[in-house]
């Protein structure tokens, strides 16, 4: 995992004097060059390897074997690019990483505003570890949403997409209701900080002309919140791979999977190994 | 000591601690349990973790005669069976899912709890009525002390503003102390208050030795 690209924080918040974080447990510090180029250098001095991508500056302990994931839907010019903010988060980066991928929470996390009871069914949808891309890609995701976005007005069938391309971000595509043919591209991007302790940074790419910015930082923060609440009070914090402590169902498809495709790759930092 | 009497009903709430229709996180034995009572008045109590994604089941929802975990909503019956997972709501949940049903009574005011099935009722709490409970950081021996009284099963008796008390005590955690605080039934309102007051003072003095000791 140590060669995986983990954002640091938000392009348009850096500074000179830069701010001081962890990165699985290593002081790092995240600034402002002498040219405005962001720089991740560690407590003992080494600079660590940069990408600037999504609004936010990413990096690495280790030596990446490929390039950070691209999100090409992202690009579209008429997109507006929502930088969250930051929140920080006592769970596994991987629990997070899961809580986004799940649906079946909505009716009762999100209540009245991505889920509703008596709609909590989850009906079948296809998952796929993509070998080529190696990513887990989880599509026709259909749910009932009362209100699925800032722009949404009444309760609609919302579809939704999922991928997980590396190990601690996730990217949803989800029905945009004022461009019917386009998807709206939401992202959590999570920084670990330790097994059990993480940054988490949601960032957005929507077709959204009409709700300000302020408005559409709240809505993400009001969701994430009520995520928070449950991801600090999983027993135990750190994802377990292994089956035999949790119970999935067939909602829980894309878990598994995520689940299968971080044990392969030896993704474990944040996870709890039962038998090794 | 006796504070750690050989009963295995372990003594972990008073009755108006919990209302019809709620839930409250406890510790049994250093480990997190939730209690809960349904709409008709009945206590029950089972592991604090739904088997599905481990979400803390003292976070959740009572409904019935039933607790709902917060996170997808998995309802768990006073058996502690799994009866419904709202995300496949035409699938009977198999017999296996169960959120660790434990032993409970409910009895003098008092709700206790067991581990392992048990045929004994708990220990009557013979003249006494409930007052109230609060948590204590301080060890259960710093208490005795404080309270100036004596050991008896399960806690300590003493004197407070001229009226028996019974503390009921409970560790559950290195330093942190469950104390269920019980009177003579003959208590007056007024006496109750009085007595409630001065528990704050045996607060402060056990919670001051136990980080004396802390410190030393």
């Amino acid at each position: 995992m140590i060669d995986a690209w983990y954002p640091v924080g938000l392009i348009s918040g850096l500074t000179r004097e830069g701010r001081e974080t962890l990165l699985m447990e290593q002081p790092i510090t995240v600034r402002a060059g002498k040219t405005g180029k962001p720089e991740v250098v560690t407590a003992d001095g080494r600079s660590l390897p940069i990408v600037e991508r999504f609004g936010h500056v990413w990096t690495s302990l280790g030596t990446p074997e490929k390039d950070l994931f691209t999100i090409p839907e992202a690009d579209h010019p008429e997109r507006v690019l929502v930088d969250v903010g930051v929140v920080r988060v006592k769970c596994s980066p991987l629990r997070a990483v899961e809580n986004f991928l799940d649906i079946a929470h909505f009716p009762f996390v999100h209540t009245d505003i991505l889920g509703a009871e008596p709609h909590t069914e989850v009906e079948k949808y296809d998952v796929k570890i993509r070998e080529e891309e190696d990513e887990v890609w989880a599509t026709k995701v259909k749910f009932f949403q009362p209100q699925a976005a800032k722009s949404a007005e009444e309760g609609i069938t919302t579809e939704y997409m999922y991928r997980v391309p590396s190990p601690t971000s996730s990217v949803l595509y989800k029905t945009c209701p004022p461009r019917p043919g386009e998807w709206d591209v939401i992202c959590l991007f999570v920084q670990p900080l330790t097994e059990t302790l993480c940054d988490v940074w949601p960032w957005m790419a929507l077709f959204d002309e009409d709700t300000s910015m302020t408005d559409l930082i709240h809505f993400q923060q009001l969701i994430f919140l009520q995520d928070r609440s449950i991801l600090e009070n999983q027993i135990p914090a750190r994802l377990p791979l292994d089956p035999g402590m949790e119970t999935p169902t067939r909602a829980d498809l894309t878990s598994i999977a995520y689940r299968r495709w971080l044990k392969q790759h030896g993704y474990t930092y944040g996870a709890e190994l039962v038998a090794q | 000591m006796r504070l750690n009497a050989s009963s295995p009903w372990i003594p972990l709430a008073l009755s108006g601690d919990i209302p019809n229709g709620t839930v409250i996180p406890a510790t049994l034995c250093s480990k997190p349990i939730a209690i809960w009572r349904s709409q008709s008045g009945q206590v029950n109590a089972n592991g604090n973790r739904c088997p599905h994604r481990g979400m803390r089941l003292s976070h959740g929802f009572v409904r019935g005669e039933t607790l709902s975990c917060i996170y997808h909503g998995w309802r768990f019956g006073q058996d502690g069976a799994c009866q419904h997972i709202p995300a496949h709501p035409d699938v009977v949940p198999p017999a296996s899912i169960n959120c660790g049903p434990l032993q409970v009574a409910e009895q003098d005011g008092v709700i206790w709890v067991a581990e392992d099935q048990v045929e004994s009722q708990p220990p009557r709490l013979d003249g006494l009525k409930p007052l109230r409970s609060l948590v204590f950081c301080a060890e259960p021996e710093a208490i005795l002390t404080a309270s100036g009284g004596t050991e008896v099963d399960l806690g300590v008796e003493a004197t407070l503003a001229g009226t028996r008390i019974c503390l009921l005590l409970q560790g559950q955690a290195p330093a942190e102390t469950l104390c269920l605080v019980l009177v003579d039934q003959a208590t007056s309102p007024k006496a109750c208050a009085e007595i409630s007051r001065a528990l704050e003072g045996i607060r402060r003095r056990a919670e001051g030795e136990t980080e004396k000791r802390g410190a030393a």
